[in-house]
């Protein structure tokens, strides 16, 4: 009895000691773990939860035009940017902006990928020209397009005049001065989604085409069975990155038509940036930049909860 | 998938280090210049100012020669002018930078953040360097003291001001049968004569407003009407606008009437293109500021006329109020530095340098004595259009419709009326347009109110 009761001592002294050597270790390889993650822990507190925590406080109060808080307003910035007529046109065509911008980007740089993919000579020239537009800053190609779409010199207009068309004021009508946008930045981001999804698409295996071949099936078929599926990772990216994007739309706003005609392309980040530095009101920007984060946050989290299940991974 | 995921977290990562090393980096340099600073002083003994100015274009160049003359005439200071984009957003930079070692001596501000600037704490009122040197501010053009004296206080040093005109082009006012020298003074007229512009030539429109909020607050203070209450915030700090509905809706009306007859150019709120239709023959007159004249007379390959802005037909013409900007003294500077800036600040009201700017841009001599210079006779001699922007000013009728609002607000105030001005362009309703400024507009001053704890 009593030998029984000093293994059994003995096994709980192991037991215990087994524990803290395991707690030693787990203790050893947390601070190993943070020092790894260290870098970037750093790196995001400055650049990003700093900034965002202090946005959050800023959002409470109103302003001096150096952006030194005033007045503890608590909601009332919240409530009255949802009231503002401003706002609310600005959150419409931010969503509209969205749509008009993102399947198109992606439905063309995805076409251009296709035929790009071929294995023909002089490809690779192609391929460079399809992925220029990369190398083109915001800030150049909005100039570029704002020749373009000039009222008096400006090319398109001269093309519809030859055609005997009435000319179109593309960034002082309402009517067309959000597409000619959606055009500006169709055209600057198929440089950046041409290029992810021809790496996505020069990574699929090389047999499944040839099993495919041996089988007879079409080009089509192939494309639908096996391109898209297998391509599928990489699409889900790339939308999740042009809806940020489109999101945070600021550059080419700012270079074609300052938000104007009567805020027709007044896009949430544009109004964020004005409210902010034009109107010296930063506790409103502050809370117009903490809607938009929910936003985007939301519009994520709902787009890997429902485009997730239709992802391919290999 | 994963290759690409760790590809775009280590060029994030990159980026972030770039960020970090962009953002020591002009630190770096402004040590680089300090020492450089330091070592040119010991060289040459000369002090630095550094002025930031908004003037691009004719105004630059005018502005730089003008600057390099200063610094050859003496050799105790060395001006740096540094451009820093337009009015907007030189302040909006000027407020980052304000209270570092990195602010400017002296800034070009717009006469609408006169009172922001005065606000911010930031300035040394110029009074005080005028009482201490006893300098005579009494030689400026009167509308120009008017507008910058509060309290018999001046804050800033006005330098460049201008008044809107109306352009025309004279060659097809005659091509239309008009009279080119008697050009339409209301805005009634100006429909007429737009619907004659347009009959007579088929590809050209009438007229031409850019939506620019200064216009708006031009075209109110011409009838006599006040962009805020409180005497356009000169008597009080504002608590809501000052014109009346009829006032404001003469305005939309006026263009309205002419986007019906289909007489009216649509350049939203770029003035840069407005002026190339004007230059390309596609619209036959414009409201611009007087700055341009020189400019736009030089470049047009036709004959350029130059009117008073147009006012309604039953209200009497009142005047412009002074546009333009003034230069600020930066507070925190070592003293040595903000009196150099002041002796910069004198030259610049010499009647020589005043005419030479008047010449250059447009802009008029804000010291009348610099009309009886040598070089401003000749060139009114030759483009007697420049001396128009000179009487319209000294025609004004002095009231605080004319000596134009003080308001922190103004600049947001402008995007609020340009906003208005182009939903009427468009095809908008007057009376919705009107009444959502209004609603607007006096918002902002409520909450400008509000944030300054009033």
């Amino acid at each position: 009895m009593r030998m029984a009761n000093s293994a059994l001592e003995a096994n709980e002294t192991f037991m215990y000691q087994v524990e803290r050597v395991k707690k030693k270790n787990r203790k050893l390889s947390f601070i190993k773990g943070m020092l790894f993650l260290l870098p970037s822990l750093i790196l995001f507190s400055v650049f990003l939860f700093y900034p965002m925590l202090k946005t959050i406080y800023l959002s409470f109060f109103l302003t001096d035009a150096k952006g030194a808080t005033t007045v503890f307003v608590g909601w009332d910035n919240y409530k009255e940017i949802f009231t503002d007529s401003v706002f609310l046109k600005g959150m419409k065509n931010t969503f509209l902006f969205v749509f008009y911008t993102v399947p198109l980007t992606v439905i063309i740089s995805l076409f251009l990928t296709v035929i790009a993919n071929e294995k023909l000579k002089g490809i690779g020239v192609f391929r460079t020209i399809f992925s220029s537009t990369m190398g083109v800053s915001v800030a150049a190609a909005s100039v570029f397009w704002l020749y373009l779409f000039n009222p008096t010199m400006g090319l398109l207009n001269k093309f519809l005049e030859l055609l005997g068309a009435e000319s179109i004021g593309w960034l002082t009508d309402p009517d067309w001065a959000l597409f000619a946008v959606s055009v500006t930045t169709i055209w600057m981001n198929i440089g950046f989604t041409f290029l992810i999804l021809l790496g996505g698409l020069q990574s699929i295996d090389s047999s499944l085409y040839e099993s495919a071949d041996i089988e007879g099936s079409s080009y089509f078929y192939k494309l639908r069975r096996i391109t898209i599926p297998m391509l599928s990772p990489t699409l889900f990216f790339v939308i999740t990155v042009s809806i940020i994007n489109a999101f945070q739309t600021f550059g080419q706003i700012d270079i074609l038509t300052q938000g104007g005609p009567a805020n027709e392309t007044n896009l949430i980040v544009y109004s964020i940036y004005r409210e902010a530095f034009v109107n010296y009101q930063f506790g409103s920007a502050s809370a117009q930049a903490i809607v938009l984060f929910i936003f985007i946050l939301l519009m994520t989290a709902l787009q890997f909860k429902l485009g997730e299940r239709r992802v391919h991974y290999q | 998938m994963k290759k690409i995921m760790m590809v775009l977290t280590l060029s994030l990562v990159f980026i972030l280090a770039a960020c970090s090393g962009g953002n020591s980096n002009p630190v770096d340099g402004s040590q680089n210049k300090e020492t450089e600073k330091t070592g040119s002083e010991k060289s040459s003994e000369k002090q630095l100012v550094t002025f930031w100015h908004s003037m691009g274009g004719a105004g630059q160049d005018a502005l730089n020669s003008i600057v390099e003359d200063f610094n050859k005439s003496q050799d105790n200071i060395q001006v740096n002018a540094e451009y820093q984009g337009t009015y907007d957003e030189s302040l909006t930079k000027f407020n980052a930078v304000a209270g570092t070692d990195s602010a400017p001596t002296m800034i070009q501000t717009f006469e609408i953040g006169t009172k922001s600037m005065i606000n911010s704490g930031n300035i040394i009122p110029i009074q005080e360097f005028v009482d201490a040197d006893g300098y005579e501010m009494s030689g400026l053009e009167k509308n120009i003291i008017n507008y910058y004296s509060l309290d018999g206080k001046f804050y800033s040093m006005p330098f460049n001001s201008s008044t809107p005109v109306m352009y025309y082009n004279k060659d097809a006012f005659k091509a239309a049968g008009l009279d080119p020298e008697n050009p339409p003074a209301t805005y009634e007229e100006v429909e007429e004569a737009s619907k004659k512009i347009v009959a007579a030539h088929s590809d050209m429109k009438g007229f031409a407003l850019q939506a620019y909020g200064w216009l708006w607050e031009q075209l109110l203070a011409n009838q006599g009407a006040l962009l805020l209450n409180n005497d356009n915030g000169r008597s009080k700090t504002p608590t809501e606008i000052g014109w009346t509905e009829e006032e404001g809706k003469s305005i939309l009306n006026w263009v309205k009437h002419m986007v019906d007859d289909g007489t009216f150019a649509n350049y939203g709120t770029n003035g840069d293109n407005m002026v190339a239709g004007f230059l390309a023959g596609d619209v036959s007159m414009f409201l611009q500021s007087s700055a341009s004249a020189r400019d736009v007379i030089d470049n047009a390959p036709f004959e350029v006329g130059i009117a008073f802005l147009p006012h309604p037909e039953n209200k009497e013409r009142q005047g412009v109020v002074i546009g333009g900007a003034s230069l600020w003294m930066i507070d925190g500077k070592p003293e040595e530095e903000t009196k150099a800036a002041w002796e910069f600040m004198k030259y610049l009201q010499t009647p020589e340098v005043q005419g030479k700017w008047h010449v250059g841009t447009g802009y008029f001599a804000i010291n009348p004595a610099a009309y009886d210079e040598q070089v401003v006779k000749e060139a009114w001699a030759e483009k007697p259009q420049l001396q128009v922007t000179v009487e319209q000013l000294q025609s004004t009728k002095p009231s605080f419709a004319t000596q134009g609002a003080l308001m922190d607000m103004l600049p947001e105030g402008r995007k609020i009326t340009e906003a208005a001005l182009e939903s009427v362009y468009n095809g908008g309703d007057v009376d919705e347009a009107h009444q959502n400024a209004v609603k607007q507009f006096n918002e902002a001053i409520k909450k400008a109110n509000k944030a300054r704890g009033e």
